[in-house]
């Protein structure tokens, strides 16, 4: 119990210190705010166009659900928990590694924590501008009305937050190995960015896309792009069901590893 | 009651790695690599007793800062065994992390974005100590170290001399019995050595806080530590009392001979004198008081060179060091 309050308590210091270092760089969150504009901005005009040359509907589908599982996409990168593997390689390449070992903490846990942290301030202030912004131009869709969205939605993001900062440790964990992880992070990245259903909406992949998108870890650490769907009242359980599945596989991956990775430790200058 | 804060049998640390053989095609060099292995740390053995200042010096690729890593559980050794305060690093790193402060001259541990005070509280919670503690303990410390007038600055507006004093007392946050300091006065001016020292020596006198570090600067040693241990090549090769140090060459003395007009001829000298350098104003040479006494010697230089000054003199504590490395190598 009382590691149980430590630990907490050690949470709330560093998400408190990174809100507080936030505010010590707005130009962060402008950048932030941008980046949504930009890349979720210009995709959600496309589509607009798509779907009005179309009749309004493209694989049974309308650009009001395309408009908020792309959003949810984007929202959700402002959290760049991907960063956490570039912290971990930067740590390992730069022997600051050592000042965290030395520290009585967990790296890992410290590390996503801090990842976590790190992001927070944009993901909020970003999200809630753009979700009024949203609401106001396209309209909420009804299956985010019904009663079941919120509590699954919640469920679903942590299980994404959890299975992101897993997935990403693991590339992040390989620069004990292999030092440079940044082709292994382009695949890993780009892999989550097409099955997560950033620049084609879920909704519009073909079967076999949509079934690696299911069954995938890249595609199930953006299960929130499903939410917005019909299918979703369904099948949340099924998706819920997967991302706790991956979540169990690479976190005993991401532990293995890192109790491998402490014994290849090795520091310029010692 | 142990009174060893810090015990070393054995101790050993192999690092390994891949070397590219270009007579062998990329698929073997990639998948069965050659691999080079160097011995960083040799079986090395040593203890500190609680409350002592340690010296763990040595030249470049010596292994100190291995060591030290492996002291503080950041590396795991090869083989032997480090006992500190009764936990061994490799399986008691968190709960060792509660006794020791780490100090990494050429590393930050401050959040260089705030205030320090923001670094004191963060490092507090770290170490899980109570909220009324820390603001007890951070007033000590700004008192101790003389942050006052920067604590309020952001990290990365700090001097250099001012952001290693915060570092020293951020490490003693949580009263360490022991800090382990890698090189913490590189980079530093002599005034800024000078506050760094008389603060690890009054945090060693007020609260016995033992301290391990290594530098390569003889005036850390001289004026901090008690006991000084030199490494080289990763094998110990010296562990006496500082004071000692000065006595080990003191068969070797040294004589300036200060021209009256300038030296034009340097002719060879008897035995036990060496030259050290060779100048038209000034000659240093070396004498072994084992071969030839330091009259004789003045002696036969008169004879050699018109002076106009001469002065005599032991060797200073850098060279005695540099004298060790090299006689090592």
């Amino acid at each position: 119990m009382k590691e149980i309050h430590k630990k907490i308590r050690l949470i709330n210091k560093i998400l408190k210190t990174l809100i507080k270092d936030s505010f010590q760089y707005p130009h962060r969150l402008v950048i932030d705010t941008f980046t949504v504009i930009a890349r979720c901005g210009v995709l959600l005009v496309l589509y607009w166009f798509v779907f009005k040359l179309n009749n309004g509907i493209i694989n049974g589908t309308t650009f009001v659900f395309t408009a908020w599982s792309i959003f949810f996409y984007f929202s959700f990168s402002t959290l760049r928990l991907h960063e956490v593997s570039k912290w971990m390689m930067d740590d390992v390449r730069t022997g600051n590694i050592e000042m965290l070992f030395s520290k009585p903490i967990s790296y890992l846990f410290y590390r996503m924590w801090w990842q976590i942290g790190m992001g927070l301030y944009s993901f909020f202030i970003v999200t809630i501008l753009a979700t009024i912004v949203l609401i106001f131009i396209v309209g909420l869709p009804q299956t985010m009305m019904i009663g079941i969205f919120i509590p699954t939605f919640v469920l679903t993001f942590v299980c994404a937050i959890i299975l992101t900062l897993f997935l990403y440790s693991i590339v992040g964990l390989l620069a004990f190995w292999i030092e440079d992880i940044n082709p292994v992070f382009w695949i890993v990245d780009k892999a989550v960015m097409i099955l997560g259903g950033s620049y084609l909406p879920i909704a519009l992949f073909p079967v076999f896309m949509y079934k690696i998108a299911l069954y995938s870890p890249f595609g199930a650490s953006k299960f929130i792009t499903h939410t917005v769907y019909d299918s979703w009242q369904v099948d949340w359980y099924k998706l819920v069901g997967i991302q706790l599945l991956w979540i169990i596989l690479l976190g005993l991956i991401v532990y293995f590893m890192f109790k491998k990775a402490q014994k290849k430790v090795s520091v310029n200058g010692g | 009651m142990d009174l060893n804060s810090i015990v070393v049998s054995n101790l050993t640390k192999k690092f390994s790695f891949s070397i590219r053989n270009s007579s062998l095609s990329w698929f073997k060099n990639l998948f069965f690599p050659k691999l080079k292995e160097i011995v960083a740390v040799n079986d090395i053995s040593f203890s500190v007793k609680h409350g002592e200042r340690i010296a763990f010096i040595g030249p470049n690729g010596a292994g100190k800062s291995t060591t030290i890593k492996m002291l503080t559980g950041i590396l795991f050794p090869t083989s032997g065994n480090v006992n500190i305060l009764g936990f061994d690093p490799t399986k008691d790193r968190k709960k060792l992390a509660y006794q020791i402060g780490t100090v990494f001259g050429q590393r930050s541990q401050l959040l260089p974005n705030l205030p320090l005070t923001d670094s004191f509280e963060f490092f507090g919670v770290m170490y899980d100590m109570p909220e009324k503690e820390i603001k007890i303990r951070i007033a000590e410390l700004v008192e101790i170290f003389d942050l006052g007038s920067f604590i309020t600055q952001p990290v990365r507006k700090l001097s250099l001399g001012q952001r290693m004093r915060a570092e020293v007392a951020v490490s003693l946050i949580h009263k360490p019995k022991i800090i382990l300091l890698d090189e913490p006065t590189i980079g530093l001016d002599v005034v800024a050595k000078k506050s760094l020292r008389d603060l690890l020596l009054k945090i060693n006198k007020e609260e016995n806080t033992t301290i391990f570090l290594t530098s390569h600067d003889v005036g850390d040693i001289e004026s901090l530590c008690d006991r000084t241990i030199i490494i080289n090549h990763g094998v110990l090769i010296k562990d006496l009392p500082t004071e000692d140090l000065a006595k080990t060459f003191v068969y070797e003395k040294y004589i300036d001979l200060i021209a009256m007009n300038n030296f034009d001829k340097f002719p060879s000298l008897p035995e036990g004198i060496s030259y050290l350098s060779k100048d038209k104003n000034k000659i240093t040479v070396a004498v072994d008081v084992n071969k030839i006494n330091i009259q004789e010697s003045i002696k036969k230089l008169l004879n050699l060179f018109i002076v106009e000054d001469i002065d005599v003199y032991n060797a200073d504590l850098e060279t005695i060091i540099r004298h060790i490395y090299e006689r090592d190598s």
